[in-house]
């Protein structure tokens, strides 16, 4: 066996026609993620009882273990779950008909979650009590506080942490070969296999996935730049 | 005018306001003072309702509340009759001198943008920052902040502004550039209520002293006349442990 | 998919998964203590500015926080044996276990590096400063008082790498290795009863992390003796006002720095950041 430089190219056109499903799981699982990741962490700062403990676990839980036990845990029982019910209602909905992707953005969903309620969390801690409570003195309310005030600058301390997540996340989504959903890790695979150069194809992986993180971490240093604009003076 | 009636509250088993009756006449200049741990800021953020009173009455102009049975939206609603000048300042942080002090107008009182804007650069004027309209608080000095905090207040035209130590964090050569400003707006007749440890602008400013000691007023009245004749033991301790130039008057 | 859903399978599960733990935990064992010398290595030119090797590390750096682990592993097995070819070296023979922790090493190694690094500037200059000034050398200075310091720093952050590292031993078997994730699909697809292998197969995962973090924690608490919140420092800060919301904001800050540090380790723990 000998390196083929040239092979290495010729991977890595055709890893960039599956680029799209990557950023794609990627993207679901973020958006997704974030949304459950707000409710964990305002569920856990406002210590609404039962909600908080059962979030708690549920970080722990996910956070105590691999992602890809996550997803293999939703590939083998959501369509149990899924077929019990919709026998029990009588719907004609089959589990069959969900797609393989779908298992990946829905366990990458509850992955991402976990993490960035974490993220979340420290973000709002990080806004001192101070800034709601001259929120209040000026007569807002506390959603207004929390909108106008308290979010916006829990959202620019913690947009390092958020980028680390979805650059998590971006890494994660190589998992997704294991349901048999074309990435660009399953691409290298079948390219590879295909061909009988391995190293050549994942060489060409590797690099996109670095590229892709590079572009992320440029966006951020962008966004806050932007979104930190307040913090220019130093300290005070 | 202001009347506190009954404020009491409690920090889990430590009572920190046991009772306090309180009236305040427009345009006064009342100044609290008292030891730390007093309930002097406890009590001034009960008026503000950073606190939740246990029990009393808090009437502000015409608006009352009973704090027993008060509703989210008569909370609201008090807030809106006082503003508060903080300690650590709170200006927020993610927005300029100007936004800061339009916030309230905008969001709260629903001033159109052009006319809110307009209000809040003559405010930013008067304190002396008309050339930091722009400027994050991170790029202010303290004393700076801290005149913007008084405009922020100011812009809400509320019937009391409540001053919580608003000179104890700051470095002390811009104590002054502060006080100078609280003087030039009491002058105006606006009502206040001024928690401080600054003896000499108590007395210059203030229509009105209370002293605070352990959860109760222990005496108050005319400035002067509570400086110089203090009639309580504890009132006359206090003071001479912090403005010892005053011995002699004792 | 699979026979209907049986509990006991689960607690059958769970002493065959757990014969495999030793190869899980040799995974991590290796893999720290390679990536611990390589941490060093990459660490040093940087901290020391070293033109064109500090470069280098950076690079380093960025590659393995910048691609996913996996592909990292697909990378080092198939590649690491044409590339020592070139040289006369034959790796077809070796166990695939070599390049499992040679991965897995190589990617820590860039983490560590950078907590070494993170930990060391994080130590005030002050405290160098006064060293010299006791008379220390560099050296001295460094071993008795930065790196005790810097140590303390680093502790939670490198809980967080370890546990990420046991997490990322579940992908071993993508090349072969039997390890945990491996016996448990084995198991799964002999007997059918997947959900409940992967069931017994997340607990043990869980209880290993959580067992890790709490030992971890220990140390932590040894290492920051010096930094434990004291009740004195309340007395002694400026009288701001009445001692009952200092108390609130005392604990407020306690419970947040708590937070910060957590999530400053996750942070990390997270495979992102090309940065160099």
């Amino acid at each position: 066996m000998k390196i083929d430089p040239s092979f290495i190219w010729l991977a890595f056109v055709q890893l960039l026609a599956v680029i799209p499903t990557t950023l794609m799981i990627t993207a679901v699982s973020v958006t997704a993620g974030f949304v459950i990741g707000l409710a964990a962490a305002i569920v856990r700062i406002y210590n609404i009882p039962l909600l908080s403990q059962l979030a708690s676990a549920y970080v722990t839980f996910i956070r105590g273990t691999p992602m890809l036990t996550h997803l293999l845990l939703i590939y083998f029982s959501l369509p149990v779950l899924v077929d019990a019910i919709c026998a029990q209602f009588g719907w004609g909905f089959k589990s069959s008909s969900i797609p393989m992707i779908g298992f990946a953005f829905i366990s990458f969903s509850i992955t991402a979650g976990a993490y960035m309620s974490e993220v979340i969390r420290s973000g709002l801690l990080a806004v001192s009590r101070g800034q709601l409570e001259a929120a209040y003195s000026v007569g807002m309310t506390t959603p207004q506080g929390l909108r106008r005030i308290v979010f916006p600058q829990a959202l620019a301390a913690s947009l390092p942490n958020l980028s680390n997540s979805v650059i998590g996340m971006l890494h994660g989504s190589t998992l997704a070969f294991t349901v048999s959903v074309v990435d660009i890790n399953a691409k290298a695979q079948i390219v590879a296999a295909t061909n009988w150069k391995f190293f050549e194809a994942y060489l060409a992986a590797a690099a996109i996935f670095w590229g892709l993180t590079f572009l992320i971490e440029k966006l951020t240093a962008l966004l806050e730049k932007r979104i930190n604009l307040y913090n220019r003076g130093g300290v005070a | 005018m202001i009347k506190l009636t009954n404020i009491s509250k409690s920090f889990g088993r430590n009572q920190v306001l046991k009772s306090i009756n309180l009236t305040v006449e427009k345009g006064q200049v009342v100044v609290i003072l008292g030891p730390s741990g007093s309930g002097k800021t406890t009590l001034l953020r009960c008026v503000n309702y950073l606190e939740k009173p246990n029990d009393g009455e808090i009437m502000i102009g015409d608006y009352s509340l009973k704090c027993k049975h008060a509703a989210k939206k008569d909370i609201h609603a008090l807030r809106e009759k006082s503003a508060m000048v903080f300690q650590q300042y709170n200006l927020f942080k993610h927005k300029t001198a100007l936004e800061n002090v339009m916030e309230g107008l905008v969001i709260v009182k629903k001033l159109p943008r052009e006319e809110a804007r307009a209000r809040s650069v003559a405010l930013l004027k008067k304190v002396g920052l008309a050339g930091k309209l722009d400027a994050y608080p991170s790029q202010l000095s303290g004393g700076q902040q801290q005149r913007v905090g008084i405009a922020r207040a100011l812009a809400l035209e509320p019937e009391v502004i409540l001053f919580d130590e608003p000179t104890s964090a700051l470095d002390p050569e811009l104590v002054g550039e502060v006080l100078a400003v609280i003087r030039k707006i009491a002058k105006e007749g606006i009502t206040m209520i001024v928690v401080t440890h600054e003896m000499s602008f108590a007395r210059d400013v203030a229509n009105h002293a209370v002293f605070m000691d352990g959860g109760i007023i222990v005496e108050e009245g005319p400035p002067a006349e509570l400086f110089n004749r203090p009639r309580e033991e504890r009132t006359r301790q206090f003071l001479k442990r912090i403005t010892p130039e005053l011995n002699y008057h004792i | 998919m699979g026979a209907p859903f049986d509990f006991t399978f689960v607690l059958d599960f769970f002493p065959k998964l757990a014969s495999t733990l030793g190869v899980t935990l040799f995974i991590v064992a290796g893999s720290l203590l390679v990536g611990m010398i390589v941490g060093i290595v990459i660490a040093l030119p940087r901290l020391y500015r070293i033109p064109v090797l500090s470069t280098c590390s950076k690079v380093y750096v960025s590659f393995f926080r910048g691609t996913p682990i996996l592909i990292q592993l697909f990378l080092f097995y198939y590649g690491l044996p044409e590339i020592l070819q070139l040289v006369q070296l034959d790796l077809s023979k070796a166990h695939v276990l070599v390049f499992v922790i040679l991965t897995y090493g190589l990617h820590t190694g860039a983490f560590m590096s950078e907590i070494i690094r993170a930990s060391v500037t994080a130590v005030d200059r002050g405290q160098v400063e006064a060293a010299y000034a006791l008379g220390m050398k560099g050296h001295q200075a460094f071993i008795l008082i930065v790196a005790p310091q810097a140590l303390g720093v680093a502790v939670p952050v490198f809980a967080n790498t370890v546990i990420a590292l046991l997490k990322d031993t579940s992908l071993a078997f993508t090349i072969g290795v039997m390890e945990m994730t491996g016996k448990a699909q084995t198991l799964g697809s002999i007997t059918q009863h997947f959900i409940e292998a992967y069931i017994a197969l997340a607990v043990i995962y869980l209880c290993i992390s959580i067992t890790l973090q709490k030992l971890l924690q220990l140390a932590e608490l040894r290492l920051l003796k010096h930094e434990l919140p004291d009740s004195r420092d309340d007395r002694g800060s400026r009288d701001s006002g009445d001692t009952e919301d200092n108390t609130a904001r005392k604990t407020f800050r306690i419970q947040k720095k708590r937070i910060y540090t957590r999530t400053a380790g996750s942070m990390r723990t997270e495979k992102g950041g090309a940065k160099l």
